[in-house]
């Protein structure tokens, strides 16, 4: 009786499940292989601890609570001790002072940055216009080397006079840029009509007045003067008396 | 000689109610209400003395959520804040606090960071002209008409206000003020802002000691970025007691 051989069978394709435990078993040891060099946890662990100290570095906030929920509460009206009664007299006596420095009557607001001008009375805006300060710009004298800056200047001031009709004597630059001749004769600088119908002057020279080139309201076009339009300069000369404050930011 | 005893033993005792009560007076000087009040008087003194002054300043008023730029105790411009948070500089975790009572003085000099640069025309006058008489008049070319403030100043966002004693003023634009910004710079900025908070908590650069951060409308935060007076002063009122 011959026992017939067994079949031949070729190599046996792998499993596709034994194939990935495979390669699962050798990527943990080349894993182990790696965590168990001294090198190689020193430096995850130096990772780590940078990346602790970083995340514990750098800026703790603290938000404050929202309007309404304020936590802080108003000492009570008859204080406890002789101490606080005397800070609490004198908190109010501080707040007063404060408040007083609001103008009671009319007050002018003028952003020279975006060119605003606002005329309030208390916290109320009675009125808001386009105006144009000054342009920055620096003119430079071709031959007598004087400079002018053209800015607005900041700060308070208070408006010192008023005038209808105003005549504008003009300066020495008004010339120079012009490339005119300074005239001997005073009476030569006066012009008319240029200023508008009011103006308002607020000290050294600085007045609010009128314009000729409305269409430039908004924008920064004067040599340092404020200019409004017509009508707001109209409100304006008729609300705000002399003394009224200025302030200019 | 009957009266020395008494003496000495009066002297011994008289001593013993003041000994008693200094404490007490201690203890009613410290409480939390007058404590408050201290606090409150310290910083209205602070700003009277800043309304006093002619310099600008601007007001923060933690517990109204506003920002208002003063000069002599008037709000020239107000503006309302989204967020308003106090922050201090964290090394490992562990706060540098600034002290008690920090926020009760005032702080100056402020000046912006990144600074706004102001590029002015410069223009050179014609040499004089000399018209005869009768002759035409030649008009001058009219003078370039300067930018708006919009179209000088790009406006980051954030920027800080940074004071003389440490302290600084971030704001930042509340919405769209990066709506033009990619992906990829949004991760830039935000690195950026990482490195730069990492390096100012270690101390490197200017020395800060507390932030306070605002957020603000863009346009809000725009404005007062083109519009803030040099060498602002700033008083910080109702923060909830630390």
């Amino acid at each position: 009786m011959s026992a017939e051989p067994p079949p031949e069978r070729g190599p046996a394709a792998p499993a596709p499940a034994g194939r990935a435990a495979r390669v699962a078993a050798r990527v943990v040891g080349v894993g182990r292989d790696l965590v168990g060099r001294r090198r190689v946890q020193v430096a995850s662990g130096a990772v780590l601890l940078l990346l602790l100290a970083l995340a514990g570095t750098g800026w703790d906030y603290r938000e404050a609570p929202p309007p309404g929920e304020d936590l802080s509460v108003s000492p009570p009206a008859r204080p406890s001790t002789r101490e606080a009664a005397r800070l609490l007299a004198e908190r109010q006596r501080l707040e007063t002072t404060l408040r007083r420095k609001v103008p009671r009557g009319p007050w002018i607001v003028i952003d020279q940055t975006h060119n605003r001008f606002r005329l309030m009375r208390g916290d109320d805006t009675l009125l808001e216009a386009p105006c144009s300060a000054g342009s920055g710009m620096v003119l430079k004298e071709g031959t007598g080397g004087r400079v002018w800056v053209f800015d607005t200047p900041r700060g308070r001031f208070e408006v010192l006079s008023k005038l209808a009709n105003p005549v504008w004597r003009k300066p020495d630059w008004a010339f120079v840029e012009e490339g005119e001749p300074i005239p001997k004769d005073p009476g030569d600088r006066l012009e008319y009509g240029s200023l508008g119908e009011y103006a308002l002057y607020f000290g050294n020279g600085y007045m609010i007045h009128g314009t000729l080139y409305e269409r430039l309201l908004g924008r920064p076009v004067s040599h340092g003067c404020v200019r409004l339009g017509r009508d707001p300069l109209r409100e304006v000369y008729r609300q705000a008396p002399v003394g009224t404050p200025v302030y200019i930011y | 000689m009957r009266l020395r005893p008494l003496a000495l033993a009066a002297a011994l005792l008289l001593p013993m109610p003041a000994y008693g009560a200094a404490p007490v007076a201690l203890e009613k000087a410290n409480d939390p209400e007058t404590a408050r009040l201290r606090s409150q008087v310290e910083r209205l003194r602070a700003e009277r003395d800043l309304a006093s002054g002619k310099g600008f300043y601007l007001r923060l008023d933690a517990s109204r959520y506003r920002l208002a730029l003063m000069l002599e105790g008037v709000a020239l411009d107000d503006y309302a804040a989204s967020a308003v948070e106090w922050g201090v500089p964290e090394v490992l975790f562990v706060n540098r606090h600034p002290g008690a009572d920090w926020d009760t003085r005032a702080f100056s000099k402020g000046r912006l960071e990144p600074p706004r640069e102001r590029d002015r025309v410069e223009l050179v006058a014609p040499p004089p002209v000399v018209v005869a008489p009768g002759a035409p008049t030649p008009e001058p070319s009219p003078p370039p008409i300067p930018k708006s403030a919009e179209e000088s100043y790009s406006v980051p966002s954030p920027y800080r206000i940074e004071f003389a004693e440490g302290v600084s003023l971030e704001v930042r634009a509340k919405g769209d003020a990066r709506r033009n910004r990619s992906l990829f710079q949004r991760f830039g900025d935000a690195l950026g802002l990482r490195l730069s908070d990492l390096g100012t908590a270690v101390g490197l650069g200017a020395r800060e000691r507390v932030r306070l951060r605002v957020t603000l409308e863009a346009e809000d935060a725009a404005s007062l970025y083109r519009s803030l007076p040099p060498d602002v002063g700033l008083v910080v009122t109702g923060l909830p007691e630390s």
